[in-house]
């Protein structure tokens, strides 16, 4: 397997991917501690910022590491056939208070993907739903051409 | 100026429970609660207020 040049995504390259997305790894971390957690996400590629629903329960490790209002990054990927595409973000994740919810707050939490809330094996009331943003710091996007072709068998 | 409407929004499904006016109404029924993602139905909100226009 060989790999191809590697090329930078444009904005509009990188708005498209992160829209046709929807779900990605969010990783956290306090003080040395390293964190990571699948998530699904809507994106406005407008505002450029990320709508995700976090869900936790008190024992839970990752209600540690939300409470405060963490740097993060998520990492949004895609093999297809023999292209890899990837947008890594890092910013700020913002708690969006329950009466700071507006129509278009709605309308972006509607394009989200549902989480699974059935992997918690509890009733949605007994969970701890939170809403959060992300607001970027810096999205960068990447794309690069993967040669199988060495790998292939010889007959 | 519009009469506003206002509503307490239940889910049935979460249990999250809102004060909400028409807009949100409107948009938390065209796509679904907020918090969990549930569809919903009229029944999950109650009007609470209506100002008439003046």
């Amino acid at each position: 397997m060989s790999l191809g040049p590697q090329t930078e995504l444009s904005r509009e390259e990188t708005d498209a991917f992160l829209g046709e997305r929807e779900t990605g790894v969010l990783s956290l971390a306090l003080d040395n501690e390293p964190y990571a957690v699948p998530v699904s996400y809507g994106y406005d590629a407008g505002a450029r910022k990320f709508y995700l629903r976090l869900v936790s329960t008190p024992e839970s490790e990752k209600r540690r590491f939300l409470a405060s209002t963490p740097q993060a990054r998520l990492v949004v990927y895609e093999e297809e056939g023999d292209v890899y595409r990837s947008v890594v973000v890092v910013g700020r994740l913002e708690e969006i208070a329950r009466d700071e919810l507006t129509v278009e707050h709605v309308e972006q939490y509607g394009e989200a993907k549902r989480p699974l809330f059935e992997i918690w094996g509890q009733a949605k009331r007994d969970l701890d739903i939170k809403l959060y943003q992300l607001v970027p710091e810096q999205v960068t996007g990447r794309r690069i051409a993967v040669d199988r072709g060495d790998d292939a068998p010889k007959s | 100026m519009d009469g506003e409407t206002e509503y307490v929004f239940d889910c049935p499904a979460c249990g999250e429970s809102l004060e909400v006016n028409g807009s949100m109404r409107d948009a938390l029924l065209e796509k679904g609660c907020v918090v969990c993602g549930s569809s919903l139905t009229p029944e999950a909100f109650t009007k609470t207020t209506s100002t008439e226009s003046t």
